[in-house]
């Protein structure tokens, strides 16, 4: 994957679709595991929660820094 | 704790006490005063390390959405994207299109401006953030490049990424510092609700009293359901907030708002038979009441366990089912005492104790169900209808804010080409801000006051900061850090303070924007002194405009409350039968409660405007529930009657008066007589829908007759 691409002519870091497209799959991800009630099971709600964010958008992040 | 008192005796263990209650009351301040440093810092770091051009701003929008409770700060912080985003697309396009043609520049500011402040009006909670937003953000994205319009698209940029900058360091400290979730005070509050209903009803004497500000617990009865639904509505930003348990809270604050109207409409015709002293009626009704007072004492003061809720749930079962007996037979009785009149405030007050019962039992189940949700996680109560906390607001008001907004912003416009001072621009931010913010407060002019006196203390430390800490005592970030840190905190205890929000607000937006943040010290004293200067005129435009644009008194609101509700009546009248009776509470209980903020009513009308209320949600429920009753009914025992009733009822609050009042209480008569002589139908639905006429006629006649309190302005109680 290049570093940079282009949409709708502006040129942007990958990183920045990468995060706003992250962000959309962590919201339905937070949807589905509240009504599933995963989060009465965990000690720290809002830790995890971050945490799942992390990895959602690092792995992406590190497939194209490698 | 409390299993702990009954084993130590409190005495041996003082300190236990005390250590409890700094837990509970100057622990929370003092960890939120380290969040709101922590998230300010991390704000600004992140902004000086990406080498924004401003990071005044993301930390300034860090102090904008930080909350001590994580759910308002997700809510807040979502409208504030959105109101940004809409901010800056504006900008783009409004220098894009007419940099060079300033009439236009003038009008298209001024509309969005207006709309902007209109829409903060008219929608709540949050969502008048982001508009507030979008109208700020075109004033600090549009106003400094209009001398070089080709730089706005940078600005835009800059400007939104340090916003995202401040909204995301807030966010992520508030949800993993000792978060605090908003749903745990929902069920502090929903739980003393709960209680307060128990204990009201457990009393017969708060139902069969005369009307008094002796009784507390009676005028508590009817608060908190505007509120309530608005954490309930931020809650559901919070992580682990859970679909099924904030659908109960809806249902639950539903519930609450038929019982609560239901227990006033009783209340109110009771005390009109008090009044004209009809003592049989009166008893009958206190022999129908006391199985239910009975019910309600057997539950225990302390926390109710859901063993306790069922047997009363069940006990209350048994008591309903008795109850239409009970009341058919003290109606024989009464026959042979009473006339006609006294025959239908019976049926109408012991319809609505029948009421009262019914939607008891409900509250009582769906209560169980949350308890029974939250400690085991399956509810016995499948809650599928939704329910929809319906909002309205007056166009009259909206337009009036509206023409504040871009009265203001054409003023300071004028004071800018006028004056052309570079700094003006200033001005028109911050009179603009004042006009958005201050808005929808009950008194704006106070709040203005506040908002100057906020910004004039910061001008003073900001200067301190500016011309000796700073350029005296920093050399990296961390000593920046160290130097902020007391200021930081001090607004973040400011902020719990519920008395200072404006001045706090005015003290953060002026130190903010005058402190000398930037990645490279340049200050200079002129600049300063010209642009705080430039703010502080703004702040007077602003207040200016709530003095002007302010024809808004008492009576008038009285007037327009009366005209809303009566006009509510006569739209149920002939309007589609789709209309669910939680809207029709929702939407006038948010409307009593934006008037009484916005209207300034005095205690005594404002508590004459929500009696209104009752007697039209009163109406207008039974209004429906005629109607429908109609449309199932055969035409055989469809009396014409019926019709001219609801016609009069209509002709009525159309043009109120003593003659229509008269002819409308014949109307009823007239059907209700034609009723009562009728042949029942035998078949058993047909006979349950006559029956029902008969109750809600009544219970509409008893309502004209003795309430005094209608939506129609009779005499001024605003001196």
């Amino acid at each position: 994957m290049p570093l940079d691409i282009t949409l709708f002519g502006i040129q942007m870091p990958t990183l920045l679709p990468i995060f706003v497209v992250s962000a959309v799959v962590q919201i339905l991800l937070d949807r589905v595991m509240s009504d599933a009630g995963i989060y009465n099971h965990v000690w720290h709600p809002g830790l995890f929660r971050t945490a799942v964010f992390i990895c959602l958008f690092t792995i992406p992040c590190l497939l194209i820094y490698r | 704790m409390r299993a702990d008192n009954a084993r130590f005796p409190l005495t041996t263990f003082p300190w236990k006490r005390t250590l409890q209650e700094w837990l509970t009351i100057d622990a929370p301040v003092l960890i939120y005063m380290a969040k709101t440093i922590i998230a300010a810092l991390l704000a600004l770091w992140i902004a000086m390390k990406l080498n924004m051009p401003d990071p005044r701003t993301a930390i300034f929008t860090v102090f904008i959405v930080m909350q001590p409770q994580s759910g308002l700060v997700f809510a807040k912080s979502y409208y504030r994207v959105l109101g940004t985003i809409a901010g800056v697309g504006i900008s783009l396009v409004i220098i894009g299109m007419f940099s060079q043609d300033p009439l236009w520049f003038i009008t298209f500011f001024a509309l969005w401006i207006g709309l902007t402040t209109a829409a903060g009006f008219k929608y709540r909670n949050f969502q008048f953030y982001g508009f507030v937003l979008a109208g700020y953000t075109l004033c600090i994205v549009a106003l400094p490049v209009i001398e070089t319009p080709l730089e706005v698209f940078d600005i835009a940029v800059s400007r939104f990424s340090e916003v995202i900058i401040g909204i995301m360091s807030a966010t992520l400290v508030s949800d993993i510092i000792f978060p605090r979730r908003l749903l745990d005070s929902l069920i502090t509050s929903e739980q003393e609700r709960f209680h307060n209903i128990l204990s009201t009803l457990s009393d017969p004497k708060s139902v069969f009293a005369t009307f008094d500000d002796a009784n507390p617990s009676v005028s508590r009865f009817s608060n908190g359901v505007v509120g309530l639904n608005a954490i309930r509505i931020n809650s559901s930003f919070e992580s682990g907030s859970d679909r099924k348990e904030r659908q109960h809270y809806q249902y639950l604050n539903h519930e609450y708002m038929n019982l609560s109207t239901t227990f006033h409409s009783l209340k109110s015709i009771i005390a009109a038979i008090k009044n004209h002293e009809k003592i049989e009626v009166l008893s009958a009704l206190e022999r129908l009441y006391t199985p239910i007072a009975s019910v309600l004492k057997t539950v225990p003061e302390t926390l109710l366990t859901p063993e306790d809720l069922e047997n009363v749930i069940r006990n209350l079962l048994v008591v309903k089912n008795t109850i239409q007996e009970c009341s058919e037979s003290e109606l024989k009785r009464l026959k042979e005492l009473t006339n006609s009149e006294e025959e239908d405030d019976f049926i109408s007050a012991a319809y609505l104790i029948g009421r009262l019962l019914t939607e008891l039992h409900n509250h009582c189940a769906t209560y169980l169900s949350l308890l029974k949700h939250r400690l085991s996680g399956n509810a016995p109560r499948e809650l599928s209808r939704i329910v929809r906390f319906s909002t309205h607001t007056d166009n009259v008001l909206v337009a009036l804010a509206a023409l504040r907004g871009s009265g203001v912003l054409l003023l300071t416009m004028l004071f800018w080409i006028w004056t052309a001072w570079p700094y003006a621009t200033l001005t028109i931010t911050m009179a603009v801000v004042i006009g958005l913010l201050l808005g929808t407060l009950p008194s704006p002019l106070d709040g203005v006051k506040d908002f100057f006196k906020g910004a004039l203390i910061a001008l003073m430390v900001a200067a301190l900061y500016d011309f000796y800490l700073i350029p005296a005592y920093t050399s990296d970030f961390l000593t920046l850090s160290l130097l902020l840190a007391p200021t930081l905190a001090f607004i973040g205890w400011m902020t719990t303070k519920p008395k200072l929000p404006i001045f706090t607000f005015g003290f953060v937006f002026m130190f903010m924007s005058q402190c000398a943040l930037d990645p490279y010290y340049k200050i200079e004293p002129t600049k300063f002194l010209e642009s705080s200067l430039a703010a502080l005129i703004g702040i007077f435009f602003g207040g200016l405009a709530y003095l002007l644009i302010n024809f808004w008194s008492c009576s008038l609101t009285q007037r327009r409350v009366a005209k809303i509700l009566r006009r509510q009546i006569i739209r149920l009248c002939e309007g589609p039968l789709t209309v669910e009776r939680s809207s029709l509470e929702s939407t006038g209980r948010d409307l009593v409660q934006q008037f009484s903020t916005q209207g300034r009513l005095n205690m005594r009308s404002s508590r004459l405007v929500f009696e209104w209320l009752l007697s039209t949600l009163e109406i207008g429920r039974a209004i429906l529930t005629i109607r429908r009753s109609l449309q199932r009914l055969y035409t055989q025992y469809h009396h014409s009657s019926i019709d001219t009733a609801l016609e009069s009822i209509k002709e009525y609050f159309e043009s109120p008066s003593v003659l229509g009042r008269n002819e409308l209480l014949t109307a009823l008569h007239k059907s209700l007589q034609d009723l009562h002589s009728a042949q029942m139908p035998s078949q058993k639905g047909q006979m349950k829908r006559i029956k029902t006429l008969i109750v809600e006629l009544a219970l509409i006649r008893t309502v004209l007759l003795n309430s005094a309190t209608f939506p129609v302005v009779t005499e001024d109680s605003c001196h």
